[in-house]
């Protein structure tokens, strides 16, 4: 009798168990554990020195570090620098370490050809710690604190995700280390509270709706606008923009639904907002919501104009879409690398070289892949223009990054800023189209510039949320 | 034919025997090795960390032990209870400007009134859809902090301030053993953290050993046993079993509690908290059902497994280098396939079952 409740039990643990197996060997693909700062470092030349562009204000006040604990010049030593990121590498959203591949080839080329990166006349090897956090918040909490804490890094790189970024950002604040390209386009980057942590060059999800009121106003005036968001900040980071934006204009804002992120079920929404037969569709969802309710709609006999966040861009997402995302609008920071007009770019061919040749088993062609190429280039860029390699001097050359050009794979001609309220990076980009027939997305007009813009765009809640 | 397959399963058994002991005792070095200088090296903070994390996951286990082991009620929904924790200490201090220690007992105190809402409706389903109602509760939970709670940059999340998880000032007169501020970075955080944790997990085993012992301990027992029998004797069958739910409740709102202390945030996702409903099942079974150490025993195997298994580049690179990380979880699941096959009835379970044929030796075998 005593064994009773075991015995009953076990079954059901063995289904669960064996449940958690299955869901664990769930798509994606993978990394390696850590990278490219590998031997043969530090040949110090200390010749060019002049290679600084411009500088940060002298004395600037952009950081206080006077309460910072810990050596402002932790995890420099031996020529090398070594820096931490946490990102999804297994679970369901395992795809996004494919950016790691990305920023992984950068490195390495920088270390093994350009004898590292340039500081204030010194070269140094990066290193870059990798820690699998599944997308969980809970688990980027524990691998940050390890990475500062235990690894001694000197700074993050590349974490991903919102909520992620959100749960360490305290952590980051206080231990002084600076979080630069957090990769995520959330509002709460903004918020001058934390000035220890920079989001990325994405295009911040509230100006992707100016830049959509903008082509709709030029295009059609008067229409009416349905709109399907994630039931979470991410949507309505979309919602509350675009609400606040339509006041004072033409168009109008028809019926808004949102959908369950953890289940995905669109289907009855889509019904919802094809009775209203709108001229135009926004879909502020993002991963693989966007091909199934690119899906659902080509079933639904609505042909609207339809305008989906620049998260869902990549080849794997519109490849899941096939012919139902022909014609689809959306942004794009960075150069397409499966658009063949860009294989003759000099920087397209360096990126697609190099990730052939250090990252053979990353898809080159793949947005995502040239999206964690550009983030390192725009660290190493970061750290070459920081007058020296302490974390408050790099902290704030990011603060007061100006005028950035051609670096990783950036639009021809566009520049990005770090204004001083303005706390956003990608605020140039391209509208593009998608067409199935070619599988890749091309410009819609000229580059849109918002410098500075995004800020006042966005509802004030949504930053200081 | 007969003789194939009892020689199969003596080898199956053998080998998986030999692997899940393997295991238990790379655990057992292992935990030694971390223990190793815990206090001193202050590259360790991460790994105290951890020793608190199993003992939080101890304390939920045993609680859901008296639901499950003891009363035989099966709940996969006991992340939520976590959650619910979890959330009522963060709430009341980041927005209410408590200090930490009152949030402990007040969150198992609002877990234990959820526990009895979720126990009432709860009498009237059994087994398997109990289990599914259990389940539900985990994939709702996330939904309904995502619509109430205002957290962090918009998002249900809500994450601390240090001083907000820091010890109180009074910690400081504690020999420096356990408060030594010179061997953590951020003050004496973690340890803080710890010992607290291990005072709670100290007054749980107390408490589930004295109702273990208690009337109330063998009306739990007996409706799971016989619930007709039980009250036809005069047990009230309903009485107990939402005290159970609620119990339960209680012990899982203040492992909830505890680890707003290390995660230092309190957030809900859909597979998070199904996650972690299943990994404190786990923890029972592994160690022992309806055995007072046995969910203690099992979180710290569970907790301690699945780190070990994640450090292990040389095992998981064997299998396929790229793919290291997507193959640990699937390796820890192998070993508690393992391991389950060998001990069904727990560690704690398995280890009484080992004493007892040593001292019958060869005896008759007469079950009681």
């Amino acid at each position: 009798m005593r064994n009773l409740g075991a015995n009953r039990l076990r079954p059901l643990v063995l289904v669960f168990v064996l449940a958690l197996v299955f869901a664990a060997c769930g798509d994606g693909r993978n990394d390696d554990e850590e990278s490219s700062g590998d031997d043969d470092d530090t040949e110090q030349t200390t010749d060019d020195t002049v290679d600084d562009g411009e500088e940060p204000a002298e004395g600037s006040d952009l950081i206080d570090a006077t309460d910072c604990p810990g050596d402002p010049t932790t995890g420099v030593a031996d020529g090398t620098i070594k820096l931490g990121t946490s990102l999804p590498q297994s679970g369901l959203y395992a795809s996004f370490a494919e950016i790691l591949r990305g920023s992984q080839a950068y490195f390495s080329y920088v270390n093994e050809e350009l004898g590292g990166v340039t500081v204030n006349g010194e070269q140094y090897q990066i290193e870059l710690v990798a820690e699998d956090d599944a997308y969980d918040a809970e688990q980027t909490v524990g691998n940050v604190t390890g990475l500062v804490n235990d690894d001694q890094v000197f700074g993050l790189f590349n974490v991903v995700g919102t909520k992620n970024n959100l749960a360490v950002r305290e952590f980051v604040n206080e231990n002084c280390a600076p979080s630069l390209f957090a990769a995520t386009g959330a509002p709460a980057w903004g918020n001058h509270e934390y000035p220890w942590v920079l989001g990325t060059f994405l295009v911040p999800y509230p100006l992707e709706m100016q830049a959509l009121v903008d082509y709709l106003n030029e295009t059609t005036p008067d229409a009416s606008i349905a709109i399907l968001a994630a039931n979470d900040d991410f949507g309505a980071a979309y919602v509350e923009t675009l609400e606040s934006l339509v006041e004072g204009t033409g168009l109008t804002i028809a019926a808004t639904e949102t959908y369950d992120t953890a289940t995905g079920e669109v289907a009855s929404q889509i019904t919802t907002l094809a009775a209203t037969d709108a001229d135009v569709f926004l879909l502020g969802a993002t991963l693989t919501a966007c091909p199934t309710v690119l899906n659902e709609l080509a079933g639904s006999g609505w042909d609207p104009i339809v305008y989906m966040s620049g998260t869902c861009t990549s080849k794997t997402l519109m490849g899941l879409a096939g012919q139902n995302g022909d014609g689809v609008i959306s942004v794009a920071p960075l150069l397409d690398p499966a658009d063949p007009a860009n294989a003759s770019n000099e920087a397209m061919t360096l990126y697609n070289e190099k990730v052939a040749q250090y990252q053979p088993e990353a898809a080159a062609d793949n947005g995502i892949v040239a999206y964690g190429w550009s983030a390192a280039a725009m660290l190493v860029y970061t750290l070459e223009n920081s007058p020296e390699l302490t974390r408050e001097s790099v902290m704030e050359t990011a603060r007061s990054l100006t005028d950035v050009s051609d670096v990783g794979l950036m639009l021809p001609g566009a520049t990005w800023s770090v204004g001083a309220d303005d706390w956003f990076l990608g605020e140039q980009f391209n509208l593009v189209q998608y067409s199935a027939a070619d599988g890749f997305f091309s410009a819609v007009g000229d580059l849109k510039v918002y410098d500075d813009q995004t800020e006042e765009v966005t509802p004030e809640s949504l930053v200081n949320g | 034919m007969t003789q194939v397959k009892r020689v199969a399963g003596w080898i199956l058994g053998f080998v998986g025997f030999a692997a899940a002991l393997l295991l238990t005792w790379r655990v057992f070095t292992q935990s030694l090795d971390l223990f190793d200088g815990l206090f001193n090296d202050p590259s360790k903070a991460s790994t105290i960390d951890l020793f608190t994390e199993a003992l939080y996951i101890g304390i939920a286990a045993m609680g859901l032990n008296i639901l499950t082991g003891y009363n035989g009620q099966v709940s996969i929904g006991h992340g939520a209870f976590f959650g619910v924790g979890a959330y009522a200490s963060a709430i009341l201090m980041f927005d209410h400007g408590w200090a930490y220690l009152p949030t402990l007992p007040i969150a198992g105190l609002i877990c234990l009134v959820v526990g009895i809402l979720v126990g009432i409706p709860a009498l009237r389903v059994k087994g398997l859809y109990l289990a599914l109602v259990t389940l539900g509760l985990a994939v709702v939970f996330p939904d309904l902090t995502k619509r109430f709670v205002d957290g962090t940059g918009g998002t249900n999340l809500i994450s601390l301030k240090t001083e907000q998880i820091s010890p109180p000032y009074w910690y400081d007169w504690f020999p420096d053993f356990i408060a030594d501020p010179l061997t953590d970075y951020v003050g004496s955080r973690d340890q803080w953290a710890f010992w607290l944790t291990v005072a709670v997990a100290v007054a749980t085993i107390v408490t589930v050993w004295f109702i273990s012992r208690s009337r109330f301990g063998r009306a739990l027992i007996a409706v799971r046993d016989h619930e007709s029998a039980a009250v036809t004797v005069g047990v009230n069958n309903a009485r107990v079993k939402v005290s159970a739910f609620a119990i339960s409740a209680f012990f899982a709102g203040l492992a909830g509690s505890l680890s707003v202390l290390v995660s230092r945030l309190a957030n809900a996702g859909k597979v998070e908290t199904f996650q972690l409903s299943i990994l404190l099942l786990v923890a029972v079974v592994v160690g022992g059902t309806a055995t007072v150490w046995g969910p203690m025993l099992g979180a710290f195997v569970v907790v301690f497994a699945q780190d070990y298994i994640d450090e292990q580049d040389t095992l998981t690179d064997l299998l396929d280098p790229p793919r290291a990380k997507l193959m640990s979880p699937a390796l820890f699941g192998i070993a508690l396939i393992i391991l389950m096959y060998v001990l069904p009835d727990g560690i704690v379970g398995g280890a009484r079952r080992g004493l007892r044929s040593l001292s019958r030796r060869r005896a008759a075998p007469i079950d009681a």
